[in-house]
């Protein structure tokens, strides 16, 4: 596989498109190519962030943000809770 | 022809290709006030355990993360309780949060999407949220751009641009994204979802893909 049929496979992978039987080539590939490819993946994964971004940002439940900030402090003041002195 | 090798960027092993290693991989996801902390700071101040930092990421980004579930899932409670279990991972997973790897909401929406995709797998609710996509079409995440003013384009809001470069794709292309991305479809479910060759597939999700990839990096370079 040459780099730029890498590059191809990644923007797939990323995304979770890959059929099953072109991993094991794009495994090898990524080991090949070391950490150029790991740079080039951790890129590709920008793409997730921008198809979210294309969306109008949603509106959501008041209630939601409360009771996550129950919950995180909850679990905030149990952690320190339960620590030793 | 100069020959200074510009840093930023290096040549792939066994390849005449070279690839960008710019620290900024794609542009700012929203307007940051001045003097406010950066995701990553946030980030960071979350793995340490601060509340207050996890309350100033949901402001911030709730609003982009359930418009993400909401489009795989096409439900508003659902989307809601969705948003709640997602943002309660991030608080527990934040620290395998890795800055080398990418960027906060980078992460953050790997992870909604894939709990949104799993949720709608569980549900075995493909066929009725199909139905109600059909019935949204003002919800179809790249259509809605077409009414953007030139004036909100100059402007540079980061959403806007990203949706023009998305829009920009050939409709076919858009539609095989769609399906891989919102839908979590693998290459064959969308050849038999869509009776097209699973070559030609392919074929439409690595050009869409390139495009989009190629496009954001222009926009990198234009913020």
């Amino acid at each position: 596989m040459n780099f730029e049929e890498f590059q191809n496979c990644a923007r797939l992978y990323v995304i979770g498109a890959l059929e099953p039987e072109e991993l094991q080539d794009f495994e090898s590939a990524r080991k090949q190519y070391g950490t150029a490819a790991e740079d080039f993946i951790n890129q590709c994964y920008g793409l997730h962030e921008a198809f979210a971004l294309s969306l109008k940002p949603a509106k959501a439940s008041d209630a939601i943000k409360e009771r996550l900030m129950a919950m995180v402090r909850q679990r905030s003041q149990n952690q320190s809770g339960s620590t030793p002195a | 022809m100069s020959s200074a090798v510009d840093p930023k960027r290096q040549t792939a092993p066994g390849s005449d290709l070279e690839v960008e290693t710019s620290e900024k991989p794609f542009p700012s996801a929203v307007e940051l006030k001045p003097g406010g902390p950066s995701d990553l700071d946030l980030m960071l101040r979350i793995q340490s355990g601060d509340a207050d930092a996890f309350s100033q990421i949901y402001d911030r980004y709730n609003g982009i993360v359930k418009a993400l579930i909401l489009r795989i899932i096409h439900n508003e409670t659902e989307a809601d309780d969705l948003l709640q279990e997602v943002f309660m991972e991030i608080w527990k997973q934040a620290k395998n949060f890795s800055a080398q790897k990418g960027k906060p909401l980078g992460w953050m929406v790997t992870l909604a999407r894939r709990r949104a995709i799993d949720a709608l797998r569980k549900k075995q609710a493909y066929a009725r949220a199909e139905e109600r996509f059909q019935a949204e079409p003002e919800q179809q995440p790249f259509a809605w751009v077409q009414n953007v003013t030139e004036k909100e384009i100059e402007a540079g809001d980061t959403r806007v641009l990203m949706a023009k470069v998305i829009n920009s794709l050939p409709e076919a292309q858009q539609q095989v994204i769609e399906l891989a991305f919102f839908q979590g479809m693998s290459q064959r479910e969308i050849a038999l979802h869509t009776n097209i060759p699973l070559g030609t597939v392919k074929t439409r999700l690595e050009l869409g893909l390139k495009k989009i990839y190629d496009g954001l990096k222009e926009l990198k370079d234009e913020l």
